[in-house]
């Protein structure tokens, strides 16, 4: 039996960029640049990174919402890269995803019963009315909703209660993974750890794995037992969360983390500011993407970019010039 | 022991807010989105009013600037003294001069708030126009350009002449900055000025905010739902919840002691990351079911659904507890019937 249950081998999602007389392709943007990673079975897998660097086309290439354009994607053992639209429908039934907005991505002129239910209507589960119904109030019973929400509509729900309606659809079909695209973002602090502490009651209870994107690393350390750090379209370090948190070696990593504010107004640490702005990935930098904002960068990052390290068994990362494993 | 003295003293007050009531009449009849708030701004001081959706911080903010929409929302009660002079009873041209002069505000989606068809230069130009009269174009222009240049942006002759669309979200608030403080406003209102943008870029703006109001010896008032934007960048905090204060304090004593149950959940459920980090990781807590609608609020204390503590009083009909002052400590206040147990908090 094969122990992860999702890999992914230098993966490449480029968009072309169209314009002139004919609207031909004048360039091509690599939102998601050649990145390999894998997710065991129960697992999951962070991804943090800032607005721009590829986190969502990363997600809804490995469903196939976006196609690929080179790499691989091996789900449960099998080459889900190329295989036909009707092929994949199987698999998206053990593939789900999560949406950040739940204001958005459910239909407003839907009752909740019918949101539920179109994942069963697709797939052809529970086809029996009974079978169904008790289909949906188990449903709501994972996601602690009252049975009454059935017959109610999106709106008369407050965005954390939404979001346990879209965490009960993509729970519909009975999936074994499933992508979190920043599903705690729009929601208050107090909300957001009810709905943390939810999916992983889920993850324990279902035995479901979890790609988990997001760009709150507080959030993501807690989730996670891995967590993969991307900018600008690659993964620049990858590594058990205790270990990425406690001695991380990316200059960007280290500078991700020393930005986020700290809730304890007596720790005064020393705040590495970044200069500038991410760079378009439509014209990413020469050599390493990070060198233009680094703070260790030499004249061999514009050169280059760097190898994958490997820094133990579990961390690697891609850089010449690490910071030294203390934080 | 030593009482310990105010923090600051009375002369440096510059806004002081008492009893706000704020009321929005609705569809489903008339709620109070601001009942009984009260704060101060000190020159050169920051003071953070933190608190989820809908609980009343941006309301608060907006009726200091008397820019709440009426109808349907209207100040009902309290007085926003600004110098010792109630701004809730200042004319409209009074008003004018002191909005976006005296007292500015940035809001937290830059790019709304930016006109799309006008140049950054124009938009800063504008705020120059309205309240330095006797500056010609030039001395605007120039004004405009070492504004720019003030809060960091890269050749700023050139850039004046962008649109706010070629700037990125990090360029464009500080966009909204320069023009916020281009008149050397006394207070800056800040209204989650930080939420839209990544973190990297965050730290860069909560630094720059920090750097500019020593210059200048703002107050600022900071509006935000980030505990921890908070933590770095205030000296005093309010609490709210369902439109009340349900704690104020200085922010080192509200951080290692809260007194109220609701600041308390907030604290917690928070994800810390250098906590430990071992495979078997604890459940979050959390505070219990939501914030109720303004329009059905409990009779008594507004958090008692939510609050482990409560009991009997809480969920009487005498109204929620009222904001007092803690004994011990006279720069903390909280509006609880049974407040956590105060902790002495060592000096630094």
């Amino acid at each position: 039996m094969n122990k992860f249950l999702l890999e992914v081998k230098n993966l490449v999602t480029s968009f072309s960029i169209r314009g002139g007389l004919l609207a031909r392709e004048i360039g091509r943007v690599h939102a998601v640049n050649d990145v390999t990673f894998s997710i065991k079975k129960g697992e999951t897998l962070g991804l943090v990174g800032e607005s721009g660097c590829g986190k969502t086309t990363l997600g809804r290439t490995i469903l196939r919402l976006i196609e690929p354009s080179s790499g691989s994607i091996i789900f449960d053992g099998k080459d889900i890269t190329s295989i036909s639209r009707e092929e994949m429908r199987a698999y998206r039934r053990k593939m789900q995803i999560i949406f950040q907005d739940p204001y958005a991505s459910l239909n407003p002129r839907m009752t909740v019963a019918n949101i539920l239910s179109e994942p069963l209507i697709v797939h052809q589960l529970f086809t029996g009315k009974e079978e169904r119904k008790k289909r949906l109030l188990d449903l709501l019973d994972y996601v602690r909703l009252p049975k009454d929400a059935l017959n109610k509509y999106p709106h008369e729900f407050s965005g954390g209660q939404r979001q346990r309606i879209s965490i009960a659809r993509a729970l519909a079909v009975g999936p074994e993974f499933i992508i979190c695209d920043e599903p705690v973002s729009a929601l208050d602090v107090s909300v957001q750890a009810q709905v943390v502490n939810l999916l992983m009651d889920l993850q324990k209870d279902l035995g479901l794995t979890y790609l988990f994107i997001a760009h709150d690393l507080k959030v993501v350390e807690y989730i996670s037992r891995r967590v993969a750090v991307m900018y600008l379209g690659k993964v620049v370090e990858i590594a058990c969360a205790a270990e990425l948190y406690g001695s991380c070696r990316h200059p960007y990593t280290r500078a991700l983390f020393s930005a986020i504010p700290n809730p304890d107004p007596t720790i005064k640490k020393e705040r590495i500011l970044l200069e500038g702005d991410i760079p378009s990935p439509i014209n990413p930098p020469s050599g390493c993407y990070f060198h233009p904002r680094c703070f260790n960068a030499s004249e061999q990052c514009s050169k280059l970019y760097p190898p994958v390290t490997l820094e133990s068994q579990t961390h690697e990362y891609s850089c010449f010039h690490p910071v030294p494993p203390s934080c | 022991m030593q009482q310990p003295s105010l923090p600051q003293s009375t002369e440096d007050r510059i806004l002081q807010v008492k009893g706000l009531q704020v009321k929005f009449s609705t569809e489903h009849g008339p709620v109070t989105a601001v009942q009984g708030v009260d704060f101060s701004v000190y020159r050169g001081k920051t003071i953070g009013i933190v608190g989820e959706s809908g609980s009343g911080k941006s309301v608060s903010a907006l009726a200091i600037m008397r820019l709440i929409p009426n109808p349907p929302g209207q100040v009902t009660a309290g007085e926003i003294l600004y110098h010792g002079k109630d701004l809730l009873k200042a004319s409209n041209q009074e008003m004018k001069a002191i909005r976006g002069n005296k007292i500015s505000m940035i809001f937290q989606e830059p790019m709304t708030s930016l006109n799309p068809v006008f140049t950054i230069g124009n938009q800063i130009q504008e705020v120059l126009s309205l309240h330095q009269r006797e500056f010609s174009k030039k001395d605007k222009i120039e004004k405009s350009i070492e504004m720019l240049k003030l809060v960091g942006i890269p050749s700023p002759e050139k850039r004046i002449l962008d649109y706010p669309h070629q700037l990125s979200g990090g360029m464009r608030q500080r966009v909204m900055i320069a023009m916020a403080l281009s008149c050397r406003p006394e207070i800056l209102i800040a209204d989650e000025p930080t939420t839209a943008l990544d973190v990297t870029i965050q730290a860069q703006i909560l630094e720059l905010m920090k750097k500019l109001q020593q210059e200048f010896k703002m107050g600022i008032i900071m509006i935000t739902h980030d505990l921890g934007v908070v933590a770095e960048t205030c000296d005093q905090v309010a609490v709210m919840y369902c439109g009340r204060i349900v704690e104020s304090s200085p922010v080192r004593e509200i951080f290692a002691n809260p007194i109220h149950p609701y600041t308390k959940g907030l604290l917690e459920s928070i994800p810390s990351y250098d906590s430990t980090t071992g495979q078997d990781k604890n459940r979050l807590p959390t505070i219990e079911g939501m914030v109720p609608s303004l329009h059905n609020l409990p009779p008594g204390c507004n958090f008692q659904d939510r609050c482990a503590y409560a009991k009997d009083v809480c969920f009487g009909g005498q109204g929620g507890p009222p904001l007092v002052v803690n004994e011990l400590d006279p720069r903390r206040k909280v509006a609880c019937f049974y407040p956590l147990p105060y902790k002495e908090v060592a000096k630094s």
